[in-house]
């Protein structure tokens, strides 16, 4: 039944993807169809739903969350970087996620790339690898707060992700 | 009026974008090692290009031409952020100069 669901959901968003791409040429819509349920099927295949379902409103809320960071972040390297002294601490810090597993860990680590400040350098198991811009910053608070909001796109619940150790 | 005043709105987020896109490359200038180069190339270089979308968005012809645009910037944001962080673990794990003989050769 996941299977199912999660067939029409792709495939739904396929065909989104396919009308945005023809630029909602009409004449192109059938073999459209054909072909989002051809790769529906194999993304289904190769790639079977996992247990972590997308929540619609927290993801949209996530987007807002994430556009506005990344504006912070864009801004915050153009000041360091127009600004005559180069202000930068540079270095290297090792972070705990309590995400699960899969698409939350890598949704966390390409997030915090785009982040102020942080760059993800390698994630090995539970750890993250995070290059700093300037290690003077509340890199950690970040790191938490970017943490909650990819655990509630993922309908994990706050206690859950917390309780892992840390 | 209405019309002269998008216009204006929209060279003026072409200019943001072009300027940012100009700082990020200054940073491969300015900052001295490859992974603070990679922080200026991939935020900043993200910020140049939303602007310019935004630019473009009132030019679109239609609603699907507009997602489109979106489209090409959520893609481009998804491969900047997976290329920094591969770039960054290539530098990590010190195959720096093997990186750095293959960018001469190409």
């Amino acid at each position: 039944m996941a299977l199912l669901r999660a067939f029409c959901l792709r495939a739904g968003v396929f065909f989104l993807v396919w009308w945005v791409l023809t630029e909602g040429d009409p004449s192109g819509l059938w073999s459209g169809a054909v072909i989002v349920l051809i790769v529906a099927l194999f993304s289904c295949t190769l790639y079977p739903p996992s247990s972590h379902a997308l929540r619609p409103a927290a993801a949209l809320a996530f987007a807002g969350y994430f556009t506005l960071r990344s504006v912070t972040a864009g801004l915050d390297v153009a000041r360091r970087l127009l600004s005559p002294s180069i202000p930068l601490n540079p270095g290297y810090l090792l972070v705990k996620t309590s995400l699960p597993e899969g698409g939350p860990r890598w949704l966390l680590a390409n997030t915090l790339s785009l982040m102020p400040g942080t760059l993800s350098v390698r994630l090995q198991g539970a750890s993250l690898e995070l290059h700093c811009l300037d290690l003077d910053l509340p890199i950690d608070e970040d790191v938490r707060a970017a943490e909650r909001r990819v655990a509630g796109v993922f309908g994990l619940s706050e206690t859950s992700a917390e309780e892992s150790p840390s | 009026m209405i019309e002269s005043f998008v216009l204006i709105t929209q060279v003026l987020l072409m200019l943001a974008g072009c300027f940012f896109f100009g700082v990020g490359t200054l940073g491969l200038f300015r900052f001295s090692d490859t992974l603070c180069r990679i922080h200026a190339l991939t935020k900043i270089d993200n910020l140049g290009l939303g602007f310019i979308v935004l630019a473009l968005l009132p030019l679109a012809p239609s609603m699907a031409a507009g997602l489109k645009v979106v489209l090409i910037w959520v893609v481009a944001l998804a491969a900047s952020a997976t290329s920094a962080h591969l770039v960054a673990r290539a530098v990590r794990s010190g195959v720096r100069a093997r990186m750095e003989k293959g960018n001469r050769n190409g």
